[in-house]
């Protein structure tokens, strides 16, 4: 909304226009400044003459404004825009400078004269005025506020505020419930927001027995079925109602087995491989006395569905992996050195402060578990159970890491986002609890989804060309949990979504029509947050799934869905030869492998230290074929070939951003050149159709970001707004708050600058 | 050509265009499959010989010595391994075990190359099989310590172009808009007189006379007089280059220097002349003791003398050498950030580039620059020509970066010949240092920041650091131009811009799009700097090689079915009728355009 090209009608529509009329004031002229607001939302509480730093030494450039707390956000209207018109993306539920409330780690408040800090809670007490409000934010910006021109009163308040509504008491108190509520408000259930919760959506949810039926099939998990035994959350509170299960095990048999496992979790199948073997995930029992019984029950189960009836192998993930502490404590520590140390100082020691953040190697050892999971699926052709004690962190990342590299269905945009739901949403990732959205057990707070988006992010890296999404797509669904507005994020699990809707909706006395509870939209109604243009940032112009095998001999082909599950079926079997480019089929090379293993054996001790091991081996021989981006694909583990996620985690560091570069460069030629591509295949279309479809087809159709212009084709450079930033700007999202972190002494002798004649006449010092 | 240092694993960085002009004929021993001879190229021995591939463990096959390369193929048929390696590439080589070590491999030998990696062979005992290979080995890989030409003067490669046609000194400075009547070309090194180390056209302030430029000599380290060496045609700022004032530790003066000095500041009116010394203060006091030294600020009132603190030759080096420890054969792998910042060689190459960005910056702000360093031949060429890649667009193309290598680099006399060690058996020589590898390492960082800025792409990179050792083309031969003359380089060798030349296609970097008039910052922060692993690691065979980088090749792709998109449209509108073409210029939409107009707009020149 702040790129001035408003397009089609949205839901804004239903907010108040902006007032122009200006009104009179002692110093300036100021507009009206009212907050944008969102059904359900309403203003806690404001305060007028608020000036937002925008960075730099000077503060020439800072803006001044209103700053306004509500239930759902912290919002900053500004009285004058930016210094420069900016490129950003124009989001439908916050402004250029909104944050929301799920958003703030922590709201600081400092009195520069009396060099006073407070770190704001929930209902608490101010005993000074707050000069100055520092956001530290979730998602790495920190952004300040002046109150020099403000009241003392009124800046006071709007703190307390922002702090308290930050810290809800109850699930219920999450902005989500009002907005999703409203919707059922009013007349006849026409859906205030626009939104259609699931309907129209291509993602399956895994929320029904269909989607999991239609995935078994995808799969050929033949020896596999749909349980209900959960409907109602009967026997598990942490399960989805529909899940998947052996043939063999009756439902009363899983009955029975319940209870031996944390939280009645009864063992999910997650996937199979072509190979007939299959991911399964599974608690820790509860009874070590009863575990040996039942798992070998289970596994025997396992072995019963696989067509070469083979072994289990068991794989503990809380033996080989960090915990969800080791991995919040690493992403402190790198958040620290992103975004709170001085940028100069912290440069020469950058790398190894990096790695003693962890974080790149925690994804590192993410990513090698999930390829000896591959490895056990691919190559040993037996079928892996996940075991971690709850089931619900280190298992959701690690099944679908192995998936991605496994499934090209998955690396598509919704077969990716099928992967979350199944994989995170439905088999109860506790979100509630590790996005700490209610602020009150630090001890859960976790970023193992963040840290799962950088894994996919570090393959995205490596093999750009095989997923259909971008690293922007991945940026903003990482940002999007702390929009506690979808069902995907907000919850525990299904159970928990389905309790907190149905007691919303009786104690609201909202009328639900046909629906159970409340239909909380899924981050995937991607057009809740970003219009249709601004969703074709998330198109990758490289993705081979689409458009390199389409021309065959002069004919032109869509892609469709089939050819890529024919594809993904095909990984052992060799691939159809218009992809085998050139390299031997996989069948050549398993034999090979063989051969090699025992022919190296005797020399090996001479040079190297240690004998490699079979998955090393596995993954050498894989890493000396091309890489076939519709078949398995593996990362490259070194850690020299790791890096860190700098959109993510860099892009509000305007030390670091580079002005008309960074890979968005190249970005930007290849999403104009496959809209050209696109253009031509539409009119060679129209050719073949004999004119059957309309020649604008292209216009609404096109999925790239940037698009082919058709006039006479020039040499244009990048246009100006890209950065490496893009979409994302740091300014005015990252003002490092000189005060803290460095000696109170200094501070203080810095502090007589900032003095204003409000606070003078305020305070005695 | 064939020809370059690649492991059977890399991506051969060279494609090889010159198999065509291979003379079986010359060969009289048994053919090999895969291996391709250059014409001038001669076999001198073969030998059964055990590779020890630091990643496959000992690998049986068959050598091959010839006087350009040493080509290894295993005979295991299995696991096919290939070595190919320009006998330049080896530093050193050395004899390890021996009658006393047991073990069936134990005669050894040991041998370092300049490009990141070590081999290892094994002989059999029987036959003095390694003292011969040793002696030919030794012989022709250091042909200089032995009496013997370096290969580009034995190589008989023809090319359709003349790289040596590339750099015309008067044309490229007729491009910057020069001489004018600030600046005017003299002919005073003619033939080296006034410094041995400098090219023969020179241009220097027009107010300053030759006998001046004679006494300001005098007080500058090897004659190395400031000199201009780019020119902003809008600003009339200048960059001009040169060695350490002979200041010393008495603190002597010199009236003509500082006039001179004087006259390139007020060439373009402006007030001051900033002087940028590229070594870090206490090494320029520390000058003052062997005669050198830097511009005090009594006796240059017009000038601001800034420090930029990049270390010797020597820290280079050094880094260098630990890199290669962390990269080759394994790569570190438990605390490899630490590691990496340990060797400082991101650091450098930060400092490096850090202070062309200030030269830049000052230059397209209007102010004249003049950089030094102790000779003016090392970190001076860096900052140069980094600087003038950052502001002047047309270095960035694959032809002007050649120009700008022959100008900076070759003529300005950055000792090649000693830095590399060319055919030079005494691999410990305390010249030698991998200062032009740093630079094409800055290089590389900014083509990463900047994709779509630079006309080469990566692969030229590599292709350019595997010649600088290689010893096939005469480019990067000798100290100095003078040098280069009386050696008649340009008339017996070939220069590798013919190679680069012949085959542009392979070398052009598809995202390239010219902007004539940007200057491009690149940001010299650690967040950004990468190690090039490509290029430091791609003998890892754990690392997959795609001929080019994905995103380029996906590219490149998408470009070949675009251009068969349009030919297929032309076919159709060809073989089409009035109808359906009368229905397509009925669109109402600005967007769809026509295929007609798109035919005509689309063609790019790829």
């Amino acid at each position: 909304m702040f790129s001035g090209k408003q397009t089609k009608p949205t839901f804004k529509s239903y907010l108040p226009p902006l007032q122009t009329d200006v009104k009179r004031s002692p110093q300036l002229p100021i507009k009206k400044l009212e907050a944008k607001l969102l059904p359900g939302e309403i203003v806690v509480n404001e305060a007028n003459f608020v000036k937002k730093c925008i960075g730099g030494e000077t503060c020439q450039d800072d803006l001044w404004g209103k700053l306004v707390c509500t239930n759902f956000k912290v919002s900053f209207i500004a009285h004058n825009s930016l210094p420069q018109q900016r490129f950003q993306c124009a989001h439908r539920l916050l402004g250029e400078h909104d944050v929301p409330l799920a958003c703030v780690e922590q709201a600081v408040t400092v009195n520069d004269a009396k060099g006073k800090q407070k770190v704001l809670g929930s209902n608490q007490k101010l005993k000074f005025n707050p000069t100055e409000l520092i956001l530290y934010c979730k998602d790495f910006r920190i952004i300040r506020f002046r109150f020099d021109e403000a009241g003392p009163e009124s800046a006071k308040k709007v703190c307390l505020a922002i702090a308290h509504y930050s810290h809800p008491a109850d699930p219920q108190l999450l902005f989500g419930f009002e907005y999703v509520g409203k919707r059922y408000h009013g007349s006849t259930g026409e859906r205030v927001n626009g939104v259609d919760p699931g309907g129209g959506l291509q993602t399956p949810l895994f929320d029904c027995s269909s989607d999991w039926d239609r995935e078994i099939k995808r799969t050929g998990a033949s020896e596999w079925r749909v349980c209900t035994i959960n409907q109602g959350y009967f026997i598990s509170p942490s399960l989805p109602e529909f899940f998947v299960v052996p043939v063999s095990l009756a439902d009363q048999d899983l009955k029975q087995y319940a209870c031996y496992f944390n939280s009645q979790r009864i063992p999910l199948w997650c996937w199979n491989h072509p190979s007939g073997s299959a991911l399964v995930r599974m608690s820790n029992n509860s009874d070590p006395q009863q575990q040996r019984k039942v798992e070998q029950r289970i596994s025997s189960a396992i072995t019963k569905s696989h067509p070469l009836r083979s072994d289990v192998f068991k794989s503990d993930l809380d033996k080989n992996l960090p915990n969800i502490q080791d991995i919040q404590a690493a992403l402190l520590k790198l958040r620290q050195i992103c975004v709170i140390e001085p940028f100069e100082e912290s440069e020469e020691k950058w790398l190894s402060s990096l790695e003693s953040s962890r974080w790149i190697e925690y994804v590192r050892t993410f990513l090698r578990h999930a390829v000896e999971v591959v490895y056990m699926l691919d190559s040993r052709h037996v079928s892996v159970i996940l075991l971690e004690k709850e089931d619900r962190d280190l298992s959701c990342v690690i099944s679908c890491l192995v998936q991605l590299m496994c499934d090209p269905h998955c690396r598509s945009l919704h077969g990716f986002q099928g992967l979350i739901q199944k994989e995170w949403v439905m088999a109860g990732h506790r979100f509630l609890d590790r996005c700490n959205h209610l602020k009150k057990n630090d001890r859960e707070e976790s970023p193992v989804f963040l840290l799962f988006l950088d894994c996919v992010w570090q393959l995205w890296n490596q093999y750009p060309a095989a997923f259909e999404f971008t690293e922007v797509y991945l940026t903003v669904l990482g940002d999007s949990m702390w929009l506690p507005i979808f069902s995907t994020f907000l919850f525990n699990c299904p159970r928990q979504r389905a309790e907190h809707s149905r007691d919303f909706a009786i104690s609201k006395s909202i009328h639900l029509g046909q629906d159970q509870a409340l239909r909380f939209p899924p981050v995937w109604d991607w057009s809740q947050q970003f219009s249709l243009k601004d969703q074709t940032l998330f198109n990758n112009p490289l993705y081979v799934g689409k458009i390199a095998t389409c021309v065959q001999n002069g004919t032109v082909k869509t892609f469709t869905h089939r050819r890529s599950k024919k594809n993904y079926s095909s990984t052992l079997r060799g691939l159809p030869s218009a992809l085998r480019n050139g390299s031997f089929s996989h069948h050549d090379t398993l034999t090979r492998r063989n051969s090699l293993v025992l022919r190296l054996r005797p020399d090996l001790s001479q040079t190297r230290e240690q004998p490699e091991s079979p998955s090393e081996r596995f993954v050498r021989d894989w890493f000396s074929r091309p890489a076939d981006l519709q078949g398995l694909l593996l990362p490259q583990l070194l850690p020299s070939h790791l890096s860190l996620w700098k959109l993510y985690f860099l892009r509000w560091v305007p030390e670091i951003q580079i002005p008309q570069g960074g890979p968005v460069t190249a970005f930007h030629k290849l999403s104009v050149l496959t809209d050209e591509i696109e253009m031509l295949q539409n009119q060679l279309r129209q050719y073949k159709g004999a004119g059957g479809t309309p020649n604008n087809t292209h216009v609404e159709h096109s999925k790239m970001y940037f698009k082919a212009t058709s006039t006479p084709h020039q040499s244009h450079g990048p246009p100006e707004y890209l950065s490496s930033s893009f979409p994302f700007s740091p300014v005015g999202n990252l003002c490092r708050p000189g005060i803290l972190g460095t000696p109170l002494r200094k501070f203080l002798n810095g502090a007589k600058i900032w003095l204003s004649t409000e606070t003078l006449a305020n305070e005695t010092i | 050509m064939a020809s370059a240092p690649i492991a059977p694993y890399s991506s051969s960085p060279l494609g090889n265009s010159s198999s065509q002009h291979t003379s079986r004929e010359s060969l009289k021993m048994e053919p090999l499959a895969g291996f391709v001879s250059l014409p001038g190229e001669e076999r001198i021995i073969d030998k059964d010989i055990i590779y020890m591939c630091p990643f496959n463990g000992a690998l049986k096959g068959k050598v091959f010595i010839t006087n350009y390369r040493l080509y290894f193929k295993s005979t295991d048929t299995e696991t096919p391994v290939t070595l190919n390696v320009p006998l330049g590439v080896i530093s050193r080589i050395e004899k390890m075990g021996g009658a006393t070590s047991r073990g069936e491999n134990s005669y050894g030998l040991d041998i370092t190359c300049k490009d990141m990696r070590n081999l290892r062979f094994a002989l059999k005992q029987e036959g003095h099989s390694r003292r011969d290979i040793f002696d030919i080995l030794f012989k022709y890989a250091f042909p200089l310590s032995h009496g013997m030409q370096l290969f580009a003067f034995l190589s008989q490669e023809k090319y359709e172009e003349n790289g040596w046609n590339v750099y015309e000194p008067m044309e490229e400075f007729r491009r910057q808009g020069l001489p004018n009547n600030e600046w005017r070309v003299t002919f005073i090194n003619k033939s080296y007189e006034l410094c041995d180390t400098y090219p023969t056209i020179l241009v220097v302030p027009y107010k300053a006379p030759d006998e001046d430029l004679r006494r300001v000599g005098t007080f500058r380290s090897r004659c190395r007089i400031p000199v201009l060496s780019w020119f902003h045609k809008q600003n009339h700022a200048v960059i001009t280059r040169c060695s350490q004032p002979l200041v010393g530790m008495s603190g002597k003066r010199n009236k003509d220097d500082e006039r001179y000095l004087d006259l390139i500041r007020e060439a373009n009116g402006t007030t001051k002349l900033t002087i940028y010394d590229a070594r870090p203060n206490v090494n320029a006091v520390a000058n003052k003791a062997t005669g050198g030294g830097y511009e005090g600020e009594d006796a240059y009132q017009n000038a601001e003398l800034v420090f930029l603190d990049i270390h010797n030759i020597h820290v280079m080096r050094e880094s260098l050498k630990k890199l290669k420890d962390i990269v080759y054969p394994n790569v570190e792998e438990s605390h490899w950030l630490s590691s990496l910042e340990s060797t400082h060689w991101l650091e450098h190459i930060k400092l490096v580039l850090s202070g062309a960005i200030q030269v830049a910056d000052k230059v397209s702000s209007g102010y004249s620059v003049m950089v030094h360093c102790s000779d003016g031949w090392d970190r001076t060429a860096q900052l140069t020509s980094l600087s003038m890649l950052m502001l002047d667009s047309y270095y960035r193309t694959l032809r002007g970066f050649q120009v700008l290598l022959e100008k900076e680099w070759i003529s300005f006399g950055h000792k090649f010949a000693s830095r590399i060690g060319h055919g030079d058996k005494n691999h410990a020589d305390q010249d030698r240092s991998p200062i032009f590898l740093q630079f094409i390492d800055c290089v590389w960082q900014m083509t990463k920041q900047f994709p779509t800025a630079f006309e080469f792409n990566e692969r030229l990179l590599v292709v350019i650091l595997d010649h600088l050792y290689s010893c096939r083309f005469g480019t990067f031969l000798y100290n100095c131009e003078s040098a280069r003359d009386s050696n008649d380089v340009r008339t017996k060798t070939v220069s590798l811009w013919s190679l680069i030349n012949s085959d542009t296609s392979s070398y052009t970097n598809p995202f390239y799009t010219p902007e004539s008039s940007r200057v491009l910052y690149p940001v010299a922060s650690m967040r950004h700097l990468e190690l090039w692993v490509n290029y430091y690691i791609r003998w890892n065979p754990r690392i997959q090689h795609q001929q080019q980088s994905p995103v380029e090749q996906r590219y490149k792709e998408l470009l070949a079915l675009r251009d068969q998109y349009l030919k297929k449209l032309e076919e159709l509108q060809l073989t089409d009728s009035a109808p359906s073409s009368t229905h397509l210029t009925n669109s109402s939409t600005p967007n769809a355009a026509t295929p007609n107009q798109h035919i005509t707009h689309l063609q790019t020149p790829f």
